[in-house]
């Protein structure tokens, strides 16, 4: 079953008096419980075609379907929800809330859900921070964690809400090799375990092994 | 909203020199917001205090045909209209329960007339029964200089201020009779001359009157009083006896019938009085110049008045009445039930409330009242921009938290309500911190016994003494203005949260 279904994805970006034409016409789809990765060198339009179908930016043309839903038309309270419940993320860098410890992050989407009491919550945090092997670091703020450690916790969280699609936009940019492969082990490993839709962009070929569907970009197109 | 308030609070304690600086700020804000208030609510209770039990109670009753309620100090000096039927008003006001006491008096301008060759200068005067007005206004006057009127003695006694204001118009020095120099109360403008001063224990006072109806007389100074609260204002009216009050002003005394009189009529009387100064006309007596310092040597009109027992002082003629009230908060309900009264009785006068009635006075209370507000206002508002600056800055800096927070799912009004708990977490702590140390310090000044002579500060304190004062309402108004602060000061930097995008958040990575 298709869970994106992306098609004519056009995104340009003004610039001054020229436009930055990031996606030239994409089409794509993904199916359910897949571990891809768009693959490209910087600059190639992987990022804005992650953040459009995770809903934190707009097509400038196209439709992108996530389970049917035709977000392109939905509003700003729409799109949040949408992310709250249908998407998790995985980004570079930024991913935790600074001032809350490891457990209250992973609890964090779950709160603002507001459908589930503090107990089933804590119960959910504490399997997925125990699948992320970070039991012991539950009541560690994000300082007090080395880069991997946080990329866990990130994980961790964007799997809480049982989210139809993770989106990680390089999520072993800022690791190490090793640290890097232990990241997407992990995150093949939920993918398999919380048969969670998972899709990821990075330009390192090393990583490509871990995928089990590769899908090439290259100035703002596919490249079949 | 326990996750909210806990992330603020977090958030506090992680930015503690930005949260450090908006904590004072709204602590000196909240501070000053108390003590303001505290200070305008005892100026206000105080000027009203002072005016209601010192000078005029709650209520003046005055003629029908007055054009303007504020009598007390009216525009260039514009006579009073009478009340002659004082008696049926009296059976009135002795009906109302809700009356706690009342007085007639007389209330108008006088000129004192200069004896040497300088210029008259002018005063309001207040002619009373004094026996029933040391009643009324107990202990609002003391003599620094001889004393107080005795009960239906003629006499004047000249408020310092005013005894002042006729050394730098007249170049006289007033002093009670049978009494000499006291050096130490010199004004500063006459000490350097204290060996020359023209020294004076009464002087001829002529009444002022619309219709030019006048008459003048010769008055003994028998104190030099101070009123016990705004002498500066109170200083401006002289008490004299009813009855010399109404021979001074062209008014038939009590011996004679309560009616007010023409100037002719009242020359012809005059002239009985072996006064032939009053058949010439006004204006030779006031230009004559004898050369001579002597009080007694000049042929002024003069009706020397003794002390005359048993008369029905009441018979002759007011100009209003004041009236005091057993509660001043019915003040507004009691002026209306007073009138209907009134006008049911067609007895041509109408009652007037004393914030009326004292015009200027309670017009100034009420612009240093709005000037106060103003400063607030202006500190408030330079806090306003100083938080919301910081607040601004803050959310800026904040932008890949969150844009992270918007990206997995926060709404708007989460990240609004971050914010906003944040600050008011900060008011509740440190503005509550200020508004406590505000009310502690407004109930510790008045035990200071803080007092002024100063004209303006007189007015600030309400009185002599400083008493701020903080009501209930008072409270509730700086929690309201507090809590406003609060609230104005998180609307902009929410507004530049809310437009926060993960977007933004990618692109500050």
């Amino acid at each position: 079953m298709d869970i994106i279904d992306i098609k004519g994805l056009v995104k340009n970006y003004p610039l001054g008096e020229t436009t930055v034409h990031a996606l030239r016409g994409v089409d794509l789809t993904i199916q359910e419980g897949e571990f891809m990765s768009i693959v490209g060198p910087s600059g190639s339009g992987k990022t804005t075609l992650l953040n459009i179908i995770g809903c934190i930016d707009f097509a400038t043309e196209g439709s992108v379907k996530v389970h049917e839903t035709e977000i392109t038309a939905l509003t700003d309270r729409e799109v949040t929800d949408l992310r709250l419940h249908k998407i998790g993320f995985i980004f570079q860098t930024f991913n935790l809330i600074p001032v809350l410890d490891v457990i209250e992050n992973v609890e964090f989407p779950l709160l603002l859900m507001k459908n589930q009491s503090k107990g089933e919550i804590r119960k959910r945090a504490d399997k997925l921070i125990d699948e992320v092997g970070l039991s012991e670091y539950a009541e560690h703020r994000p300082a007090e964690l080395s880069g991997g450690q946080r990329q866990r916790v990130a994980i961790a969280r964007a799997l809480v809400t049982n989210p139809d699609i993770v989106l990680a936009d390089e999520p072993t940019a800022n690791l190490d090799s090793v640290t890097g492969a232990q990241i997407l082990e992990l995150m093949k490993k939920m993918n398999e375990i919380e048969k969670t839709t998972f899709i990821f962009s990075t330009h390192d070929e090393h990583v490509l092994k871990y995928a089990q569907k590769i899908v090439k970009i290259k100035d703002g197109r596919i490249e079949r | 909203m326990e996750l909210i308030l806990k992330i603020a609070w977090r958030n506090i304690k992680r930015h503690k020199g930005k949260s450090f600086i908006i904590g004072v700020i709204l602590f000196l804000g909240a501070l000053l917001m108390t003590l303001g208030n505290g200070v305008i609510s005892g100026m206000d209770k105080g000027i009203e205090s002072n005016i209601i039990n010192g000078f005029m109670g709650d209520i003046a009753i005055i003629s029908e045909k007055e054009k303007t309620d504020s009598i007390l100090m009216k525009m260039y000096g514009e006579s009073i209209e009478t009340i002659p039927n004082y008696k049926e008003i009296k059976a009135i006001l002795l009906k109302e329960n809700y009356i706690e006491s009342f007085i007639p008096v007389g209330k108008n301008m006088v000129m004192v007339l200069s004896e040497d060759d300088g210029d008259p200068w002018y005063m309001y005067i207040l002619g009373v029964d004094f026996k029933e007005y040391k009643k009324m206004f107990k202990g609002n006057i003391y003599a620094i200089e001889g004393r107080l009127l005795k009960d239906d003695e003629p006499g004047i006694l000249v408020p310092a201020f005013m005894r002042n204001e006729l050394y730098t118009r007249m170049n006289i020095w007033m002093i009670p009779e049978n009494s000499k120099l006291v050096e130490d109360n010199l004004s500063d403008d006459a000490r350097p001359y204290k060996d020359e001063l023209s020294l004076k224990t009464n002087a001829v006072f002529m009444g002022a009157r619309n219709d030019s109806s006048t008459s003048d007389i010769r008055l003994a100074v028998k104190g030099i009083i101070k009123y016990r609260a705004l002498n500066t204002f109170w200083g401006h009216f002289p008490i004299t006896d009813i009855e010399s009050y109404r021979n001074c002003m062209g008014y038939f005394s009590a011996s004679e019938l309560a009616v007010s009189i023409s100037k002719d009529t009242q020359k012809l009387l005059d002239a009985e009085a072996e006064n032939l100064d009053a058949m010439f006309g006004r204006d030779s007596l006031i230009v004559s110049d004898t050369g001579s310092s002597d009080i007694g040597s000049i042929d002024f009109k003069k009706k020397e008045l003794t002390t005359k027992t048993g008369l029905d002082l009441e018979s002759g003629i007011y100009n209003c009445v004041f009236v005091k009230l057993k509660d001043s908060s019915r003040l507004e309900r009691s002026v209306n039930m007073l009138n209907a009264k009134f006008k049911q009785a067609g007895m041509g006068i109408r009652a007037v409330t004393w914030k009326k009635a004292s015009g200027f006075i309670g017009s100034m209370a009420v612009l240093i009242k709005g000037a106060l507000f103003v400063f607030v206002m202006i500190l408030f508002f330079v806090a306003i921009i100083i938080i919301v600056n910081t607040l601004t800055m803050a959310a800026l800096e904040r932008t890949t938290e969150i844009g992270m927070m918007r990206a997995v799912g926060a709404r708007k009004s989460f990240i609004g309500g971050m914010f906003l708990g944040e600050t008011v977490i900060l008011s509740g702590i440190f503005g509550g911190l200020g508004f406590i140390l505000g009310i502690i310090i407004v109930n510790i000044i008045p035990l200071l016994q803080i007092t002024t002579s100063n004209d303006l500060l007189q007015l600030l304190y309400g009185g002599d003494t400083f008493k701020p004062f903080l009501s209930f309402f008072d409270m509730l108004f700086v929690i309201i203005q507090l809590a406003l602060v609060t609230i104005i000061t998180v609307l902009y930097p929410v507004k530049v949260a809310n437009s926060i995008t993960p977007l933004d958040a990618i692109a500050r990575e």
